[in-house]
């Protein structure tokens, strides 16, 4: 019997399916590659309008001017703590709930989903929410950052829908075992979900770390404040006519600054993502029990 | 609003605290019984409840202001009642409408463009035999994700420029260049296209992670009963990550009215006002024109109640025509 | 229970303004109740005499980050302020870029600086309502430095634009001796010499000037214009508007001041206005103006310039210097480009727009009242921002240190130091490592300051431009709270049909010829009904305080 792999028409898709992910591949990465091109030409390159995937004038002066800043590596470290700190706790309170909401039998299950989602659509005013956090002193804080965006309602039901999908039979012979809901959660389901944990993960710091709003709002003092918030003042300039139009000392920062400082924000998450991505293709070795 | 949001919340915790009737008709455990069953489970769910009460539901009282004036600087529940003033505002607004019918065009397109992307690229990236490349297109596809909202609105703009490369390309064909982005005609085309440029690869993330899964078992058996690869695909890897589909979906459906804010404002301009100007662009010119509060917390009202029946909406015909719902 | 603590504080805070705010019409009572807030401050300050706290105290100040010279703790600026002056400012950082968001957010939550600078003129009347910012125009006899520029200027007509319907002014709007004016063209002398012609004076003159460029160049536009974004032609139709009378792009505001007819009238209805978008148009039609001009990025714009596309774009001394000359000079070592005086149009020889010599200034929250360092603070802000030593300070900052003052009395950088390209190379730069010349605290003054940073070209051009004439200040014509809220709702559908039309009938999209019935679709979003509220505001305001 000839295996279905080796047809001709799946050898035309196999083929197929390579062109056009590629071509994905180049549309993806152009802008990107122009970018690093741009952080690594000269301003007057830039501004000329020449410069497109090869660097021109190449210069790492740029690199060296934006790293000399300490500002910048103070934002980043910020940056850094922040996200650490931010997906930590996020993780934790969302994957409790998720489980606590995947359970069907539980009584009120109803009314606690609708606890979140309601959510999703009602909030409170920027007004209310800065005085919330001023009232609660968490100003210039850590904290700040941290408690109002512990739950994603979003991750937090796409958990959920992971957790219902998990086999019952494992839960319900450890339950019988006498291990307890503590226990079960910890050694029998979350290493089960290594893949939707490590999407999570993912989702949360990507958030996290481009993440200004709540930065903006809350923190008062430049060393406090995120990577982020040190890229917008450089990107997004004056935002309103009277400012653009009326500042006696308007000068715009220069596009290979911007281009530099873009990159080396982004780069951390490109590192880091290889590592994350591993649990999704290799992980999870569920199979054996999925019904 | 108020009242909404605080009857549901608190509803939940005296439901628990009062046990009903012991003679309920329907079958279960009661509070009391299900508290000493599941107290451990009910734990987990503390500091979650906390943090919605607090960081959530709290600051909600704060919409009271789309019925009462709001001063800046004044009090924060507002200074005087000033009923459905601010509704009515906005509802004999004609450009509120031209705003609300375009929010509901790009939310339509941006849903039916974007939703079912990601789960052909997921498939089409599953297929894939060579590991290496399969982890490089992985890896590349979610690059627009990080990128700046300012930097890919940068990009558009000089793709899309008269001398740009798209225009060189409608040149080279014999056509005529086209002013992208002064045409209203062409906006929805570039909001949706490049909405799809930046969501479709981080978008596989979810499928992918529930395409790994499927239980090869399944795959084997449908081999086993002579099913080609589009077979395996349409009885095993499709019915596979439906519950992850569906939820996707119903919370797309969910988001429809939240237009991206800050790339419309970024890319739309006077001339192309009639097709890309959305709810949330009008609101901003509003208030930094006006710092109009209760204007804007009632049309935020609006938006909230849209969204939560058109959730509900979408939950509801899951549930009857797939059996997945959200709750 | 601690949060509805308080909220309900709060509601009594703001309870207790608004009652506050009502006694409006009452004569100030200045001094009576200040003698309990003197704290650390002078007992005989006056004009001349340097501020300096007989106590260290220190104020709270909402701090506008520049991101071409973000904030340093260790600035130079702030060492010596307080060596001075024996005064703290303690910043709150907010970023350039979403300064005014969070100015209203802090404000509206009751929790603003007790300092709030860069405020433009108009930016403050939607705090006024409810009474959470200082009426300063009550307490200028706490600020002599002040008072006395307002007299020897003769500012108070331009201080009487700032006036609320209560009499008062919210805002200390910064202070310029002259009219100071930054936009105009730029345009590549080579290629009028190339050409034989002559740097054109009036907008006729350009339009000649662009058809031969055109008849030499025919496959380019002559002129591609920037600041398109966000605001249309935000730097040309201002300059342009203003010369044919009906100011547009970032000056344009819904009203404008008509003199001879005594009367405000719809800016976007004018017959003034339409003229200055006919002759747009017709530089569009002829190819002589690139249509993206109006739309495209600034960065778009240079390139064209940069690469020989264009030849006319329109510029400020800074970007002149800064972002057109170094890349033209790389590509083209021969071009010439020259900031030119601004083009005359049908209303003769006139300043184009600012309309008043006031600047951007500070808004002081109410509740530094509470304070009993009010009365310092004010005499802080006075030397600061209003003394000739403050503003000298905040500009160039210490003689022998950070600049050189020659016997003419002539600022220049000191050797070490570079600012604005004046000792290019320099280790140091006055802005971002010393916090000085920042637009924060830097900015007004006198004529004689206001040059100390410019080229002599610049200063040519200012010379050429300040002996036009000035047009007259348009009187004063507060709202009433009502009637703001009012005129709110109609103000931005009807700027945004007004901002829309503009590019049609310039771009050629519609045809000038339904200029009526634009003018008529105007008058259903309530055009006439808002033009007779602001003439309303106007007579009632005449009447009231004569």
């Amino acid at each position: 019997m000839v295996t279905v792999d080796r047809t001709r028409g799946y050898r035309l898709f196999q083929g197929l399916n390579a062109v056009i992910l590629t071509g994905v591949v180049i549309v993806t990465l152009y802008p990107v590659i122009n970018i690093i091109a741009r952080s690594l030409s000269d301003e007057n390159a830039i501004r000329s309008g020449s410069v497109n995937l090869i660097p021109r004038g190449f210069t790492f002066q740029t690199y060296q001017y934006v790293a000399s800043d300490p500002t910048f590596w103070i934002n980043y470290r910020n940056t850094v703590v922040y996200t650490v700190v931010a997906t930590l706790i996020a993780i934790i309170l969302t994957t409790c709930y998720a489980y606590v909401l995947s359970k069907p039998k539980l009584k009120g299950r109803k009314a606690l989903i609708w606890v979140a989602v309601f959510t999703m659509f009602f909030s409170g005013g920027l007004i209310p929410n800065y005085i919330l956090i001023s009232s609660l002193g968490l100003k210039d804080s850590i904290w700040a950052i941290v408690l109002p965006n512990a739950i994603s309602v979003f991750n937090l039901l796409v958990m959920k829908a992971f957790f219902e999908g998990l086999p019952a039979e494992l839960e319900e012979a450890a339950a019988i075992d006498g291990m307890n809901t503590y226990g079960i959660l910890l050694r029998i389901v979350l290493p089960l979900s290594k893949a939707v944990l490590a999407a999570m993960v993912l989702f949360y710091a990507v958030a996290f770390w481009n993440s200004w709003f709540s930065a903006f709002l809350y923190m008062t003092q430049s060393d406090l404040f995120p990577v982020t918030v040190y890229l917008r003042n450089l990107i997004a300039g004056a935002t309103s006519a009277t400012s653009v139009g009326a500042d006696a000392t308007n000068m715009t920062v220069a596009a290979n600054i911007k281009s530099v400082t873009i990159v080396l924000t982004l780069l951390p998450i490109v590192l880091i993502y290889p590592f994350v991505q591993r649990f999704f293709v290799s992980g999870v070795t569920l199979g054996a029990v999925k019904g | 609003m108020s009242a909404t949001g605080t009857v549901d919340a608190p509803s939940d915790t005296q439901d628990r605290r009062k046990a009903p009737p012991a003679g309920r008709p329907r079958a279960g455990p009661t509070w009391r019984q299900a508290l000493r069953r599941d107290w451990q489970l009910y734990s987990l769910a503390v500091l979650p409840l906390l943090f919605f009460a607090i960081f959530r539901y709290l600051p909600m009282i704060g919409n009271v202001i789309a019925f009462r004036k709001f001063e800046p600087g004044g009090s924060v529940l507002g200074e005087e009642w000033a009923g459905l003033r601010y509704v009515q505002m906005f509802l004999s607004d004609p450009t509120f409408w031209r705003v609300f019918t375009n929010t509901l065009v790009l939310g339509g397109l941006t849903l039916l463009f974007c939703f079912p992307m990601p789960i052909v690229l997921a498939l089409l990236i599953n297929e894939v035999r060579m590991r290496r490349f399969k982890r490089f297109v992985q890896s590349v596809s979610y690059l627009p994700h990080f990128l700046s909202m300012v930097v890919v609105a940068g990009l558009i703009m000089e793709m899309l420029s008269v001398d740009g490369p798209v225009n060189q390309i409608v040149r080279a064909v014999g056509g005529d260049a086209v002013a992208f982005m002064q045409e209203p005609g062409w906006f929805r085309t570039i909001y949706v296209s490049s909405e799809m440029w930046q969501t479709v690869g981080w978008g596989t993330i979810l499928y992918l992670a529930a395409l790994t899964t499927i239980d090869d078992q399944l795959y084997e058996a449908a081999r086993m009963d002579g099913a080609g690869r589009w077979r395996q695909t349409w009885h095993v890897t499709l019915p596979g990550i439906r519950p992850t589909a569906v939820t996707l979906l119903i919370l797309n459906i969910g988001a429809f009215m939240a237009v991206g804010f800050e790339k419309v404002l970024l890319l739309y301009n006077p001339l192309t006002y009639p097709t890309a100007d959305v709810i949330s662009t009008y609101l901003y010119r509003m208030g930094v024109v006006s710092n109009n509060f209760s204007y804007a917390a009632a049309i935020g009202l609006l938006e909230a109640l849209i969204g939560l029946v058109l959730v509900l909406t979408a939950n509801l015909i899951s549930r009857r025509s797939v059996g997945t719902s959200l709750w | 229970m601690y949060q509805m603590n308080r909220r309900t504080a709060l509601i009594t805070i703001g309870t207790a303004l608004a009652l506050a705010g009502c006694g409006t019409d009452e004569p100030e009572k200045k001094g009576d109740d200040l003698s309990a807030k003197r704290d650390g401050a002078m007992a005989n300050f006056a004009v001349g005499t340097q501020f300096a706290a007989t106590a260290p105290v220190s104020f709270s100040l909402l701090y506008n980050n520049h991101s071409f010279y973000p904030i340093k703790n260790d600035w130079l600026f702030w060492s010596e302020l307080t060596k001075r002056t024996n005064t703290t400012l303690v910043p709150s950082v907010v970023p350039l870029s979403d300064y005014e968001s969070k100015r209203s957010l802090m404000i509206g939550a009751g929790d603003a600086p007790l300092i709030i600078p860069k405020t433009y003129p108009g930016q403050e009347t939607s705090f006024v309502a409810s009474g959470a910012i200082l009426p300063v125009s009550d307490y200028l006899d706490l600020m002599p430095n002040f008072k006395d520029k307002v007299a020897k200027w003769n500012l108070g007509p331009d201080l009487d634009t700032l006036r609320q319907s209560d009499g008062r002014f919210y805002l200390l709007p910064g202070l310029h001796e002259g009219y100071w004016v930054e936009y105009s063209l730029a345009m590549r002398t080579d290629i009028l010499e190339e050409l034989g012609l002559e740097i054109p004076t009036t907008w006729d003159e350009l339009h000649t000037v662009l058809k031969a460029m055109k008849a030499k160049y025919p496959d380019q536009y002559p002129m591609s214009d920037r600041w398109g974004v966000p605001t249309p032609g935000g730097a040309l139709l201002r300059v342009l508007g203003s010369q044919f009378g009906a100011p547009g792009g970032w000056a344009y505001q819904n009203a404008t001041w008509d003199p001879k007819a005594q009367k405000f009238a719809f800016t976007g209805a004018m017959e003034q206005y339409k003229q200055a978008l006919t002759y747009l148009h017709t530089l569009v039609a002829e190819k002589l103006l690139d249509p993206e001009s109006f739309t495209q990025p600034d960065d778009m714009a240079i390139q064209k310039l940069a690469s020989g596309k264009s030849f006319v774009i329109s510029t400020n001394a800074q970007t002149l210097v800064n972002e057109y000359r170094p890349p033209l000079a790389e590509a083209n070592p021969r071009a010439k480009l020259v900031k030119i005086p601004v083009p005359i149009g049908p209303m003769g020889p006139i300043k184009p727009d600012p309309k008043t010599r006031l600047e951007n200034g500070i808004m002081i929250s109410k509740k530094a009242l509470d304070s009993k360092n009010f009365v310092a603070m004010m005499q802080f802000i006075d030397w600061l921002w209003y003394s000739d030593a403050g503003q000298a300070f905040a500009k160039w900052g210490i003689d022998g240190v950070t600049t050189t003052k020659d016997g003419s009395g002539k600022y220049k950088p000191a050797s070490d130091v570079d600012f604005i390209g004046l000792n290019p190379g320099a280790p140091k730069h006055l802005q971002k490592d010393f916090g000085f010349s920042n637009g924060v605290f830097a900015y007004g003054g006198s004529t004689e300051l206001l040059q100390s940073t410019f080229s002599e070209e610049e200063v040519a051009f200012q010379k050429t431009m300040n002996a036009r004439t000035a047009l007259p200040v348009e009187p004063p014509h507060p709202l009433t709270d009502a009637e703001r809220e009012q005129a709110t709702l109609w103000e931005t559908p009807l700027k945004d049909h007004v901002t829309q039309n503009t590019l049609k009938f310039i771009l050629g999209n519609r045809d000038l010829g339904e200029w009526d019935a634009y003018v008529k679709e105007l008058e259903a979003q309530n055009s006439k009904a808002y033009i007779d509220m602001v003439n309303a505001a106007y007579e009632r305001y005449k009447k009231q305080h004569g």
